[in-house]
Formats: C-alpha cells, sequence, structure tokens
C-alpha cells in the first residue's frame, strides 16, 4: 500500500482503473449485477421526481398563468408591430442599423439577408419568429443580468448561481418543454420562457465576468469618489463592463434565437421553425433547407450586428442611415399603393426542388456506396466500441467468429505491449492502452458500472481533486439508481464516439488552419454556418443518405460539434506569443518542429477547452439527433413527452446534464492542470 | 507634533485568508514579538500582508511610504482609506475613528474629506475628462451646471483645459494621470492618498508631474499619504518616510535621517546609490557645541545640502560655524566630515 | 382505450340532438393545425363549415402530442384529427380531469401495418404474405440488425407496434425505431430512390402510400384474443400474431365548446370526412402543390351534398 502511494497521481489512477477492470471482468460471470443493474434494485426516482414536480407546478400554476397572461401583451405588441409593419419599412430600418453599426458591408448584409428571406416567401413566418425573439431576449437579459449582478455583489453565492447556469444550458429544453406546458399554458409564450430559460445563462456569464474583469483601480476610483454602492454599479462598472456585457448579449441573442426554434414543436406561432418541421416531416429536403437557410440568414443579420455592438467603437455617419430611412418609407408607400399585403413571392422553390431532386439523384445513383460505407464503418468501428469485440466481430461481418481464445491472446498482446511501454518509462501510457483494450473487448454499453465510476473518479482525482472525484461518484450513483443507466451508457457511447471523431477530424483541421491562413479563409465561413444553422436542420442530409440509424445521429452530431474543436485549436496554435515562436526559429526549429514543441504545448489548455466546447455541444446535439432515431437518453426525453411524463422527462433530461457537467468538469479541471503547468 | 495629527495610525494589521479576524486574535493572544505573530499566521497558510503599523501624519505633513513591490505599502494605504478592510488596529482621520464609521459614514468622508490618486489611474474609460473629475461632485448630488463650473478651475491647475470632452482613451498617460489628480480634487479633500501615482510614466514625464505636484501641494496645504516605491521621488518630496518591508515599517524619518542613519541593511541598502550630498542636510552631520570653531566662516546654513557645504569649504580644515536661518550660530562642523558623510559605503 | 370509448359512446348521444344556440358569434373559434396535411385538410374543411354557419375561425398550429394542455384550458376550442394509435396520454389524463370531451369519429377508415415499397415485392419474391419474412429477413438486414432484418419501426413514442408484430410472428427481424415522422419518410424516399429493401410500419391515408406506391404485407385478420390469448393465430405462444387492430380516428373538443358554441359543438360532433375525400385532396396539396384553402375550396363547393346537411341540422 505505502508504495502505491508512493506512485504519480496519475500512475496511481490509472493502476486502480485497471484492477477493477480486471476485476470486472473476472467476476461478471458470477455476479452479473456489476454490468446489468438489476431492474428491482432501482428506485422509482423518476416517479419521485414527477410526484414533486406535479405538487410543485400546481402550486404555482395561477402565478404561472398569470405571468404568462402578463407576457401575452408584448408578445402581442411585438407581433403586431412586427407584421402590421410594412416590409420595405423592415428592410430599410435593418439596412439603416446595419449602415450606422458597420457601414457599407453590414447594411448590404442586411438588405440582402432580409430581401432573401421577403423573396423566399416565408415573411410572415420570420416575422413571428422575430416577435417570439424580441419578447424572450429582453426578458432573458433582464433575468441574465441580474443573475450576473447578484453573484458579483454576493461572491458567497457564486459557486451556487454558477451550478444553475450550468444546469439552466446541459438539460435539454425538450425535457422542460412538458412542464412547461403544463405551468404557463399553451402557445407560443412556453417557446418564450424555453428560449428565455437557455438564452440567460450566457448573460449571466458575461456580466459576472465583465464586472469582475472590471479594473480593481477603477472601482476603487468609484468608492473613494464617494459612490454609494448603488451608484458605483450603475454609473461606474457596468458601464466600465459595456463591451463584455455586449458579447453577452450577442450569445444571448443566438442561442433565444436557436432555442426559438426548437421550442417551435410545440406550435401556436406558425414561425418559421414550424415549417422547416413540416417540410422536414415530408422529407422534404430542398424545402426545408431553404426554410432552414432563412434561420440561419437571421442568425447571421443579427450575430453580426450584435457583435458590431460588442467590437466596434467606430459609427457610421448617422445622416446616411436617415436617407436610407427616408428611401424605406418611399418604398413602404410605393409598396402599399401597388402591392396590397406582404407579397407572397417565392423565388426560391425552384431551387430548393432543384437541390431536392439533385440530391435524390445522387441518393439514387450513389446509394449503393454510401449504404457500404455507412455498413464498414458500422461494422468495424462503431458496433466493436458499442458492444466490444467478442459481440460485434462475427462470421457476417468480420468473416470470423470471436473466440475467447481470441479474447485472451488480444489481452495478451494489449498486455504485452504496456510492459514494454512500462520498461521504457511510459507507465501511465502503458496503463492506458490495456484500458482501451478492454473498452474495446467489451463495448462501452457493456462496461460495468464499477468500473467507470472508479475510471471517471479517478480521473477527476487527477485532474481536480478529491471534490471532483466524489462529486463524479454521487452524480453518476444517482444515474444508477434511477435506472437509466442503460440508456445513459448509449447516450455516452454516441456522444463519446462523436467527440472523438471530432477531436481528430477537428484537431486536425485547426492545425491545418493554424499553419495555412488560406484554408482557414474556406472554413471559417463553413464554420459560422454550422455555427448558425438551427439545429434540426443537420438532420436533414444526414438522414437522407444514411436514414435512420446511429450513424446518421453521429454524422448529425459531429456536423454540429466539430466547430470549437476546430476554432480553439485554431487560436490556440495561431496565437502562440511571438517571442515564444521567434526563440524557436532563433534556435533553429523547424515549422514542424515549433509547432510540436513550441506551439503545441502552449495551445494545449486552450484545445481542451475547445474539446469541452465539443463536449458540451455534442450533448446539446444528442437530443436533437433523436429524432433521427437513436436509443438512449434523447429517445426517453421524447418518450416523456409523448407520454405528459414530467419525471421521465426531467430525470432523463437531468442525467444528459450530469454526463455532460462530468465530462466538462473532468476536461475543465485537466485544461486547468495545463494552465498551472504553463503558469498562466 | 503637539497639535492633533490629521492621521493617526496604531497597531494595524491586514491579513488576508480565511477567517483572518479569529486566527490574528488567537495569534495575538499567545503574545510575543510581531515578527512571532506573523509566523504564526504564516504556518497557518494565511497572509499577513501589513502587520502592526503605527504612525502619525501632522496636518500638512507630506507623508512618504516606501517599500519594494510586495512591501504592504499599497494594502496600508487601502487599509487607512478603508477600501479594504484591516483586520485590527485603529485609523483615525482628523480625529474621528475611520474603521467604526459605518458605510453610510464612510461614503460621506470620502465626498468630504478623502482624495486618492491611482497607480494606472483608475479613469473610467466611458467618461469624458470633464465627467471623470466631476463624479465625485455627481455622485454627491450637485447638479450638473454647478459641478461643471466648480471642476472648471481644477482642470485648468492640472493642465488639461481644452482637452475636457476627451475620452481617458485619447490621452497620454502623463494627461491621464493628470486627470486623475484633478478627480481627486474635486471634493475639496484634506486628506490625500496618492499610491504610486507616477510610476507607471516614463521618467521624463514623472519629473515633470512631481514638479507640479510639489506646486499643487504648495497651494493646497492638505495632509498627504504617498506612497512610492521610488528612493529618489521620496527624498524629493517627502516631509518624511516610513520605510516598509514585508508588511513592517522598519524606520521612520526625515529624508536626511533615512540616507544618514539608516537602521539597518535593509534600508541602507536603498540608500547606497543615492546621491547623499544632495539629499542629506548640514544639520545632520554637525555638532551643537558652537564651541572651537576655527578662523573661516564660508557661511554654512545648517539646512543646506552636503554638496553645497562641501563646495563652500573645499579649501578649508578646521571647524566651521553653522547657522540657522535667522543667522544664529547653532553649531559647528568639520569639513572632513561632511567628505566622511558622503562616502559611498562599499557592502 | 376503454375510457375513450365510454367517452365516445357519451359524446355521440349528445351529438344527437336538433338545431342548437349558435353561443358567443363574435368571438373566434379556435382549430388546432397539426404537423400533418391530412389533419389540415380535415380541419380546413370543418373550419369552412363552421364559417358558413356564420362562426368566425382562427386556425392555430398546435404539436400533436403537446395541444391537450390547451384543449383543455380552452385556449383551443377542437382538435379533429387524433389518431388513437398514436395519441400521447395526455390526452387520457385531460379527458379524466375533466378539461377535454372526444366529439365522435371522423369516420375516417384507416389502417395501419407493416409495410413496404412495392419494388421490395422484387427483393423478397411471396410478399404480400407474412410468411415470406421468414426466409428473407437476411435481404432486409443493416449493419445495427445482422443477423436479423431490420424493421424501421414508429417513432419510440408512439408505441412499439411493429417490433410487437415480429415478436408475435416470431420473424427474424429487429426493430429500429425512426425518430420522427420525417424519418420514416426518408426511409421510403431512400429506399425508393435506391430500389434498396425497406419493412417499415405505416399507415393510411397518408400521402406518401401513393407518392413511394406503399404496400402493405398480409397478416391474419385479428379479433381480441389476439391480443390476449397467445394460443390464438399462426403463432402458439405469442400473443400480437395478427393484423394490426383498426385505428380510430376521432375528434376532441375543449369541456365548455358545448355551453360556449352550441350549434358547433353539434356541427363539429357530426362532422365525418371520408378517405375518399381525403385522399385525393392530400394529393393536390402534396405532390402537385396546391394551397390548403384552394383545395378545401375547391372541395367544398364541389361537394355541398357532403357537408350542408350538418350545418343545416345544426343551425335550422
Amino acid at each position: 500500500m505505502s508504495a502505491l502511494l508512493k506512485l504519480s497521481p496519475g500512475l496511481r489512477a490509472a493502476l486502480i482503473t485497471v484492477l477493477t477492470g480486471a476485476l470486472c471482468l473476472a467476476l461478471e460471470p458470477v455476479a452479473p449485477w456489476l454490468v446489468k443493474w438489476p431492474a428491482d434494485w432501482t428506485l422509482p426516482a423518476t416517479e419521485w421526481v414527477g410526484a414533486a414536480l406535479e405538487w410543485l407546478l400546481g402550486g404555482i400554476k395561477p402565478l404561472a398563468r398569470w405571468f404568462s397572461g402578463l407576457l401575452g401583451y408584448p408578445m402581442a405588441w411585438a407581433n403586431a408591430a412586427l407584421t402590421q409593419t410594412p416590409w420595405p419599412l423592415i428592410i430599410g430600418i435593418t439596412t439603416a442599423i446595419g449602415w450606422y453599426l458597420g457601414g457599407l458591408a453590414m447594411a448590404a448584409l442586411g438588405f440582402v439577408g432580409l430581401s432573401f428571406v421577403l423573396t423566399s416567401g416565408y415573411w410572415q413566418e420570420s416575422m413571428n419568429t422575430l416577435s417570439l425573439v424580441a419578447v424572450s431576449v429582453p426578458l432573458a437579459l433582464i433575468i441574465g443580468g441580474a443573475i450576473g449582478i447578484l453573484a458579483n455583489e454576493a461572491p458567497r453565492i457564486k459557486p451556487a448561481v454558477q451550478g444553475v447556469l450550468d444546469v439552466m444550458q446541459t438539460v435539454p429544453t425538450f425535457a422542460y418543454l412538458t412542464p412547461l406546458l403544463l405551468l404557463f399554458g399553451f402557445g407560443p409564450v412556453v417557446g418564450l420562457i424555453a428560449s428565455a430559460i437557455y438564452a440567460a445563462p450566457p448573460m449571466a456569464r458575461n456580466v459576472l465576468l465583465g464586472l469582475e474583469r472590471v479594473e480593481s483601480e477603477i472601482k476603487e476610483a468609484a468608492v473613494m469618489s464617494g459612490g454609494t454602492r448603488a451608484q458605483q454599479l450603475f454609473l461606474v462598472e457596468i458601464p466600465s463592463a459595456s463591451l463584455q456585457i455586449m458579447v453577452g448579449v450577442n450569445q444571448c441573442l443566438m442561442a433565444a434565437l436557436s432555442m426559438v426554434i426548437i421550442a417551435a414543436v410545440i406550435g401556436g406561432n406558425n414561425d418559421i421553425g414550424w415549417e422547416v418541421l413540416l417540410q422536414m416531416r415530408k422529407a422534404n429536403f430542398g424545402p426545408a433547407l431553404l426554410a432552414g437557410l432563412v434561420i440561419v440568414v437571421f442568425a447571421i443579420v443579427i450575430d453580426r450586428m450584435s457583435g458590431a455592438l460588442a467590437t466596434e467603437r467606430k459609427r457610421y455617419d448617422p445622416r446616411v442611415a436617415y436617407g436610407i430611412l427616408a428611401l424605406a418609407i418611399l418604398a413602404a408607400l410605393l409598396a402599399a399603393r401597388f402591392l396590397p399585403g406582404p407579397p407572397s413571392w417565392s423565388l426560391f422553390d425552384g431551387a430548393a426542388q432543384w437541390v431536392d431532386d439533385g440530391l435524390g439523384a445522387f441518393n439514387t445513383e450513389h446509394g449503393a456506396k454510401l449504404t457500404d460505407f455507412k455498413n464498414n464503418t458500422m461494422f468495424f468501428a462503431f458496433l466493436p466500441l458499442r458492444i466490444g469485440l467478442d459481440d460485434a466481430v462475427l462470421p457476417f461481418t468480420w468473416g470470423f467468429q470471436w473466440t475467447n481464445a481470441m479474447s485472451l491472446w488480444f489481452f495478451g498482446v494489449a498486455g504485452a505491449l504496456a510492459g514494454v511501454l512500462w520498461a521504457t518509462g511510459r507507465p501511465v501510457a502503458g496503463l492506458m492502452l490495456l484500458i482501451a483494450a478492454g473498452v474495446i473487448e467489451t463495448g462501452v454499453a457493456n462496461l460495468p458500472w464499477p468500473f467507470l465510476f472508479v475510471a471517471l473518479g479517478a480521473l477527476g482525482w487527477v485532474s481536480a481533486g478529491r471534490n471532483l472525484a466524489v462529486m463524479v461518484v454521487v452524480l453518476l450513483s444517482t444515474i444508477l439508481l434511477s435506472g437509466l443507466w442503460e440508456p445513459a451508457m448509449l447516450s455516452l457511447y454516441l456522444s463519446g464516439i462523436s467527440v472523438f471523431a471530432c477531436a481528430i477530424v477537428g484537431g486536425l483541421l485547426g492545425v491545418l488552419c493554424a499553419i495555412s491562413p488560406l484554408a482557414w479563409r474556406f472554413i471559417r465561413p463553413v464554420c459560422d454556418m454550422l455555427q448558425t444553422i438551427p439545429l434540426f436542420v443537420f438532420l436533414i442530409p444526414v438522414l437522407m443518405f444514411f436514414q435512420i440509424g446511429e450513424f446518421s445521429a453521429f454524422l448529425a452530431i459531429c456536423l454540429y460539434a466539430i466547430v470549437p474543436m476546430i476554432r480553439y485549436t485554431r487560436h490556440g496554435l495561431a496565437n502562440t506569443p511571438g517571442d515564444l515562436v521567434e526563440a524557436a526559429v532563433a534556435s533553429g526549429a523547424t515549422p514542424m518542429q515549433i509547432l510540436r514543441d513550441v506551439r503545441a504545448p502552449y495551445a494545449a489548455p486552450t484545445i481542451l477547452l475547445g474539446l469541452n466546447q465539443t463536449i458540451l455541444y455534442a450533448f446539446a446535439m444528442l437530443v436533437i439527433a433523436a429524432l433521427i432515431g437513436t436509443t438512449g437518453l434523447g429517445q426517453s426525453v421524447f418518450l416523456a413527452i409523448g407520454q405528459a411524463d414530467v419525471g421521465l422527462g426531467i430525470s432523463a433530461g437531468a442525467a444528459m446534464a450530469i454526463l455532460a457537467l462530468i465530462a466538462d468538469r473532468l476536461v475543465q479541471g485537466l485544461a486547468e492542470e495545463r494552465r498551472r503547468a504553463l503558469g498562466l | 507634533m503637539s497639535e492633533r495629527p490629521a492621521i493617526r495610525v496604531e497597531g494595524l494589521w491586514q491579513v488576508f485568508g480565511a477567517n483572518a479576524t479569529a486566527a490574528l486574535a488567537a495569534a495575538k493572544a499567545q503574545g510575543g514579538s510581531r515578527g512571532d505573530i506573523a509566523g504564526r499566521l504564516l504556518d497557518q497558510g494565511l497572509i499577513p500582508a501589513v502587520r502592526d503599523a503605527t504612525f502619525d501624519v501632522a496636518p500638512g505633513e507630506l507623508f512618504v511610504i516606501m517599500g519594494l513591490s510586495g512591501s504592504g505599502k499599497s494594502t496600508l494605504i487601502r487599509g487607512i482609506s478603508r477600501l479594504v478592510e484591516p483586520t485590527a488596529g485603529h485609523v483615525d482621520i482628523e480625529g474621528e475613528d475611520v474603521l467604526a464609521a459605518s458605510r453610510k459614514r464612510m461614503t460621506e468622508l470620502r465626498r468630504t474629506r478623502m482624495g486618492m490618486v491611482f497607480q494606472h489611474f483608475g479613469l473610467f474609460p466611458h467618461m469624458t475628462v470633464l465627467d471623470n473629475v466631476a463624479f465625485p461632485l455627481k455622485v454627491g448630488g450637485m447638479g450638473r451646471k454647478a459641478r461643471h463650473e466648480k471642476v472648471m478651475p481644477i482642470i485648468e491647475m492640472v493642465g488639461l483645459k481644452g482637452r475636457e470632452a476627451a475620452f481617458p482613451r485619447e490621452l497620454s498617460g502623463g494627461q491621464r494621470q493628470r486627470v486623475g489628480i484633478a478627480r481627486s480634487l474635486a471634493g475639496d479633500c484634506s486628506v490625500w492618498f496618492l499610491d504610486e501615482p507616477f510610476s507607471a510614466l516614463d521618467p521624463l514625464i514623472r519629473r515633470q508631474l512631481q514638479d507640479e505636484f510639489l506646486e499643487i501641494r504648495q497651494r493646497l496645504n492638505t495632509t498627504i499619504v504617498f506612497i512610492t516605491h521610488d528612493i529618489t521621488e521620496a527624498l524629493k518630496l517627502a516631509d518624511r518616510i516610513a520605510i516598509m518591508r514585508d508588511g513592517v515599517i522598519v524606520q521612520i524619518g526625515t529624508p536626511t535621517e533615512i540616507v544618514l542613519n539608516p537602521v539597518d541593511s535593509y534600508v541602507r541598502e536603498f540608500s547606497k546609490d543615492v546621491a547623499k550630498g544632495r539629499h542629506a542636510r548640514v544639520g545632520s552631520v554637525m555638532r551643537s557645541d558652537a564651541g572651537d570653531v576655527g578662523p573661516d566662516d564660508p557661511g554654512l546654513r545648517s539646512d543646506m545640502t552636503l554638496e553645497a557645504a562641501l563646495a563652500s569649504c573645499m579649501s578649508l580644515y578646521e571647524p566651521v560655524p553653522v547657522r540657522d536661518g535667522d543667522g544664529k550660530v547653532v553649531g559647528m562642523v568639520h569639513p572632513g566630515d561632511l567628505a566622511k558623510a558622503l562616502q559611498v559605503e562599499e557592502t | 382505450m376503454k375510457l375513450l370509448n365510454t367517452v365516445a359512446a357519451l359524446a355521440l348521444m349528445a351529438g344527437a340532438a336538433g338545431a342548437a344556440e349558435m353561443g358567443a358569434v363574435d368571438e373566434p373559434i379556435k382549430l388546432a393545425i397539426n404537423e400533418w396535411t391530412g389533419q389540415h385538410i380535415t380541419t380546413h374543411v370543418a373550419g369552412e363549415m363552421l364559417k358558413a354557419a356564420g362562426y368566425d375561425v382562427e386556425y392555430v398550429t398546435a404539436g400533436m402530442m403537446n395541444q391537450f394542455q390547451a384543449l383543455a384550458d380552452g385556449e383551443i376550442a377542437a382538435t379533429l384529427e387524433i389518431w388513437s394509435s398514436n395519441v400521447s396520454d395526455e390526452y387520457a389524463k385531460q379527458v379524466a380531469a375533466g378539461g377535454v370531451v372526444e366529439l365522435g369519429d371522423l369516420g375516417l377508415a384507416a389502417r395501419e401495418g407493416i409495410a413496404y415499397p412495392a419494388h421490395v415485392a422484387d427483393l423478397c419474391p411471396g410478399l404480400p404474405a407474412w410468411e415470406a419474412l421468414k426466409d428473407c429477413a437476411q435481404v432486409f438486414a443493416s449493419a445495427e440488425t445482422i443477423p436479423m432484418g431490420r424493421l424501421v419501426d414508429y417513432p419510440a413514442d408512439w408505441g412499439t407496434p411493429g417490433a410487437d408484430r415480429m415478436t408475435g410472428f416470431a420473424l427474424p427481424f429487429k426493430a429500429v425505431p425512426a425518430g420522427s415522422e420525417g424519418a420514416l419518410i426518408a426511409e421510403l424516399r431512400a429506399s425508393t430512390e435506391r430500389k434498396s429493401p425497406l419493412l417499415i410500419t405505416f399507415w393510411q391515408p397518408h400521402w406518401a402510400m401513393s407518392a413511394y406506391d406503399v404496400k402493405f404485407v398480409e397478416l391474419p385478420v385479428g379479433n381480441e384474443e389476439c391480443f390476449t390469448d397467445p394460443a390464438w393465430g399462426p403463432n402458439p405462444n405469442a400473443v400480437n400474431d395478427c393484423d394490426f387492430a383498426p385505428s380510430r380516428i376521432f375528434k376532441g373538443g375543449w369541456s365548455g365548446l358545448e355551453d360556449k358554441w352550441p350549434a358547433a359543438y353539434e356541427i363539429l360532433s357530426n362532422y365525418q370526412l371520408a378517405v375518399e375525400d381525403q385522399q385525393p385532396m392530400m394529393g393536390a396539396i402534396d405532390v402537385d402543390g396546391g394551397t390548403v384553402e384552394a383545395v378545401v375550396g375547391e372541395w367544398m363547393a364541389a361537394n355541398e351534398a357532403k357537408w350542408k346537411p350538418v350545418v343545416d341540422a345544426a343551425t335550422k
């Protein structure tokens, strides 16, 4: 035991994990409960949650109804304002604001963007969506701002607030749609509140960050000037933090927009999200893509304009803006004279149909190849990972049957390699190899729960100490006890392979972009688009080519989750301090050597943060991907919606949030440790 | 020092860490020197940034606190102005116990009696020069027009006339600190805190602002606590200097005392590179028994710098008389002693 | 579903009454628009009938799964195409709580079953007889299901009737739940485009039945015993070894509907629509690209005999 204590923490953790794994493997035949948690050992937690929630919801329902009635007014006003205002005026106002904030380029973006919306024939639906955003965003800003200020004023509650914000962002919206419906009644109000819940955290985080980052001397100057606390806060600290707060406003807008689309599932508002859903239901990929693009256009216009608020201080000549407005009024008058009502042009239907037909033709021609590709990936990569080599290697697929002897050989080779690694001074790498071999042999979905508890707990201990290890184990046991272990493992497997693929492909693309500015110029707009497209739209092309199943879900998740990996990797590598690089060049290092030995270690914490974001994105997409047809927690969430089972919905959502939180904390712990090691 | 001090600091401790107050009380209860107490706190993982600071500042005095970074001088001034809450001790400003003042009273005191200048200026980025300077009056409830009228002469005094509408980001470093100085003066303070006000400026600007600062000081006659890490600046400006090391005030004295009679090697190390002849005065090396002087009288006065005195008696070998400002003989000095005092120590 | 039947019986009795008061004509009657075209047609026909009777009608988009709370709150007055095969449990809860009442059958003869696009018959000779599936499971196998065949089942929240049939008939198929209707259609479309094998749980009336030439597998027609008694049917060891129980398609309304708009309640309760009427309209919209309003308007003008009497009975 004392010898064990002398080892490095990483080695100790790996060793304990390997021992637990071996023990579980050995005991599995006599103790099947190590792998499959018996149903009668689970607590009826989902029912308890359901009962508690229904009781609680019943209690606050009158208040919530009153609140939703109250929200009805601003919504009606916003809707009236946006739908009654003549369309040339709205386009004109957007263009004028664009000019004022960002000059010609931004004005052109606003004009072309909204003209596209107009000519796509979705003007009415878009305005309905916007009116929802117009109410939910101020609500989210107020809530988020208040939370941020509160956390700043009472540092004691900051950790609790951070936890609440994490939960608000990681529990999938679908999980709480049903309780929201019960509470607030049917209609767009629910979508509005759901999107406000989701959009408030980025605002809160940025307000808090901004306030904390105000130079201490500025704060002290306000104190020494004799300002009361309120005066200090509102006259000095908040204005000083305005740039950071504007970043929060920008993120809040984007989050609200993406969530308003998701909340369209409830209906009641005839908005653009509903239109996407309607087209997707018919598998009309072209038209669905068109409706999705309308949302993308909105997202880009809103993102760029509010982004200009956060970064640029420069403003352009307001007289031009007034000129544009005057033109718009003129156009509105002319339009009112000659074109009664918003036009129902649909100039792009032909193009949408063409895309649709093109995709169909491609599918007809190359369908067999796509299927082969999918099958091979499934056979040789996904299935072994999910159910393990011992179940996945069958005569139908690999051409032979996996036998116990092969297992022995497999472990023997892995053990020998591990021994070599240990002997050459890399014991942790050796043990990791053994662990990986064990996981592949067993399959993620069949991993014994004690092994996972120990492995993740040990990882938590290594990355951030005892507290994290305890937290990980406690959270995992809530999933185990609530009987959601099996879907949770399937979710873990699906998001795991997605994150793994994103880390490798995204990391490589990030490296490429860091080396070659040309590549970045091509990849960057793609990243922008992938991040602004409503999540639903990702499902369209993958469903088209690969149909129902986890392979499609995997691709949809990757499309969305790969972006932060690319961005952060490039950012970390490209922003290595100049003097470090110069020192390396002066020492005679080649570009590859600089990349490997200077840039990569320096960028490690940033890249780890990118990985962290990728994990969170993957979990966010997991629920949406369930619309393709996956098993796992996402499916449980949808089941709960269908059955109006508040308990199951919230429990499955919570399990998802728990997995995301654990992954988040582990990676952040590692990133923090790297940063400390580098003295950053 | 018969009159009441403007600022009296007594037994001030500033300890950082969890439950600092209780830990300090416990450590004190065990007795021993301040070093022992600090040692106990350090053992518990607490940081005693200021250890038992005690000093008085006379009305109108310019009191400089000098020390290297990490010596606790900035913490000390923040304790006195109560920007941080001291862990133990007393601070009286113009007879009022500041640490006992309510939050409301403290705000009041800051509006009417205290002004502070910061190392990195602490200017509000979203306000013009005029609004920055008038800010203390604004929070005090003064109307827009009245406060603008009131601060215009101050802006003029610091040489920023014509730049009232500029934003801080449009100003140079020196100009920014002028704004900081003007703002700290807007409230008509009687106690003025300056926390390394010129450290962030380059040497030329620094000297220029030091001179202007001395001029302003002449006009205002406020009590000043001035923090610096620069011995030359301290010697140039100070009436008295307190030298800090590791949270402890190791010596308080006039510039001459500091230069000529350092209490320990730490203080000596500071004054080592200083051209002592320019800072030490004749009074510090003369003998007050005005007896056995030689025939020559080069006209030395007790407040002459050593350099000037030496220049006046280069060729003399006998002791010479020293007079005060009124011409009365107050003592004598041997020219050899003057030269000896100037000798640079080789340690 | 027994509860539903009782309620249905009650509703039918109520619907038998004669002319009724108009009620609050100045307030719009809100009808739910769900996610599929057939429902849009059903609802618009009903809406036009109400308008003909002198009511103001408003169409409100509402998710099929999530509409019942709104119905109970009176925020939606009626939803006109509820499928017993995939109604959310929320409906039963709201009916039990008294907020929602059933408004009787829509009269749309629906059929659900195990289906395949026509070209699959070439890949698995013997179809549509179900016995053929025993031998050609391999044809339908996919990466996820190998060595068994793959059956694309309804989304998990609609239930697992397809999987139940496979167990019932002991067919070597593994049911893979689709995530959504869109996913089902995507499967049909891809299979048709690639001429690849596909076995799917599907239903009619649905526009895709004709668009992708979908055929049902012939399963033995069952009765109640099939679902309770393993001995019944071709597989002596399992229940569910028969065709799907016919789905009921019915209408639901807010419990306050009858008091507020008595005549409208009567119209909606007696309103029926046949597959033969609905399916061509679906084609006109989904395949030929017409708008719901225009297509329904045309049908209303041409088929007055089919709906006018219901309106007249309630109002005159």
